[in-house]
């Protein structure tokens, strides 16, 4: 953690994916989830921690993480990474080695996944040009998630494929405020 | 280098084996597991200014619980063992990264040499424990200016009894590479220590007729980044034989672009793997973390990668 440049965000609804979503009819409606778990990294390769609380703060990120920091991995990039999510329910699919894309299944734990929020019941791909609540937060779907073949590295294990087009969803935060598992997680507009 | 997972370790135990080293023993603070290691691995220290120091693992690779390192002050180098000897007490926190091993136990051996000179006894002595404990056939030479001034000296004593050859230069006893005998197919040797000593050996070795491939020398090359210059190169693309020039301060990957290559890339900067291509006859300074070790002698990352002089790509 040597020098830390001033994160560059994106904002989500000006990012070139979240822009075009807005606005555009569609996506599931009626679903309520769940926040499981709060993960922050303090820099770029650094294992993940869980939190009980979190306090995040709108334009930025969650206090303490690497993209809050600006010293994560693809920090010097401008892009929306607030804050990031994944279901749960793709954890589920990747330890069932569904569908049967690599050689068996793989447990990728919420810890070890290097997304913020684990989340239930609520269809990540559907938010892009959204707005949606997380507790006291709200949030903007600015972008669906990418796998990358660094994580792969990291972890030692091959979730590249299998999480290909359903990693999650990159978020910037509209109004900021302190998140805990078990808040309930909903559709604004 | 590859990308590997860093953990904030606690310092549970930070003991002088001799007055220049220091023994440190690492544990996790929330997983009863560390990631696991064979003999030879280290580990990546990092500083407050995020250098970083590699470490060889020096305690017993069947003990998933703690990592054990020793450490040299080195009054006169570039700072990272002077920080640690004053700032790793018990209780600290370092930042440690998962192990990685360049210098792991020939599996077919029947016989291993190791070879340690001074703090480079470190891997050695991992290995010393593997073989102990499996029952192998071993013989540690330990080269050190005398015995107080040998790192883990009492353990590896009691570790490897008659199998640990001292020799003290304090009390005129040196080691030569002649010792090892003949070329033996059955026998690997293993040297870490300082350089004329690992020169000596390969030397040495290489004299008496032994191949190669059976000895191991230990190398820790500092980060590629620290004073890395780009240099202009050409590349050949194997399909068409054009060759296109890539000057000092332009990436190969966008002079490949500008040249109609569709290469899909997305963080330009060696970490996403998105931009992988093949490459033959060349030599190529890989210069991203994500490309695994074993991968590196056909394929690169053009996003950060490039090449001395020349490289032909399976374009």
């Amino acid at each position: 953690m040597s020098e830390t440049s001033a994160p560059r965000h994106v904002e989500a609804f000006v990012h070139a994916a979240g822009s075009l979503a807005i606005g555009v009819p569609g996506g599931a409606t009626g679903w309520q989830g769940t926040l499981l778990n709060i993960h922050i990294a303090p820099a770029a390769s650094y294992e993940m921690e869980e939190l009980d609380e979190a306090h995040c703060v709108a334009g930025r990120g969650i206090e303490g993480d690497r993209y809050f920091l600006g010293t994560g991995t693809y920090s010097p990039k401008p892009d929306t990474r607030e804050i990031t999510l994944i279901e749960q329910e793709v954890l589920e699919a990747l330890a069932r080695n569904d569908p049967p894309l690599q050689g068996g299944p793989i447990n990728l734990a919420p810890i070890d996944h290097r997304r913020n929020l684990t989340v239930l019941g609520v269809p990540l791909n559907h938010l892009v040009g959204r707005r949606f609540q997380v507790g006291e937060m709200i949030l903007r779907g600015g972008r669906l998630n990418f796998p990358c073949k660094y994580l792969e590295e990291l972890l030692g294990s091959p979730v590249y494929l299998p999480l290909y087009n359903r990693s999650g969803l990159n978020c910037g935060i509209e109004r900021g405020g302190i998140i805990r598992p078990g808040d309930p997680i909903s559709l604004v507009d | 280098m590859s990308a590997r997972i860093v953990m904030k370790l606690k310092v549970v135990e930070a003991v002088a084996t001799t007055p220049e080293v220091l023994r440190l023993t690492l544990v996790h603070p929330q997983r009863p597991e560390l990631p696991s290691w064979e003999p030879g691995a280290h580990v990546d220290l990092r500083l407050p200014d995020g250098r970083t120091r590699q470490y060889s693992l020096c305690g017993d690779p069947a003990d998933r619980g703690r990592y054990v390192l020793a450490i040299k002050r080195e009054d006169a180098g570039r700072g990272g063992s002077l920080w640690t000897h004053n700032n790793l007490v018990a209780g600290a926190v370092a930042h440690v990264s998962q192990p990685r091993n360049n210098f792991g136990l020939a599996a077919d051996a029947q016989r291993h040499l190791l070879i340690g000179g001074g703090i480079g006894v470190t891997p050695l002595a991992a290995m010393a424990r593997r073989l102990a404990s499996t029952g192998a056939d071993f013989t540690l030479h330990f080269c050190a200016r005398s015995a107080e001034q040998a790192p883990l000296l009492p353990e590896l004593l009691a570790l490897c009894g008659d199998r640990l050859r001292c020799w003290f230069s304090a009390e005129g006893s040196r080691f030569g590479p002649a010792i090892l005998g003949s070329p033996d197919e059955r026998i690997h040797v293993y040297a870490c220590g300082p350089q004329r000593l690992t020169d000596a050996v390969q030397t040495g070795l290489t004299a008496a007729g032994w191949p190669a491939e059976r000895v191991h020398v230990e190398h820790f090359v500092p980060m590629a980044d620290e004073n890395y210059k780009p240099e202009p190169f050409d590349a050949l693309i194997a399909s068409t034989g054009a060759v296109v020039h890539v000057p000092a301060d332009v990436s190969l990957l966008d002079v490949l672009s500008q040249r109609g290559f569709a290469i899909p890339s997305s963080c330009e900067m060696g970490v996403c793997g998105s931009c992988e291509c093949g490459y033959r006859d060349g030599t190529v300074i890989h210069r991203d973390v994500v490309l695994p070790v074993a991968k590196r002698q056909d394929r690169m990352m053009p996003c950060v990668s490039r090449a001395r002089t020349k490289v032909t790509l399976e374009l």
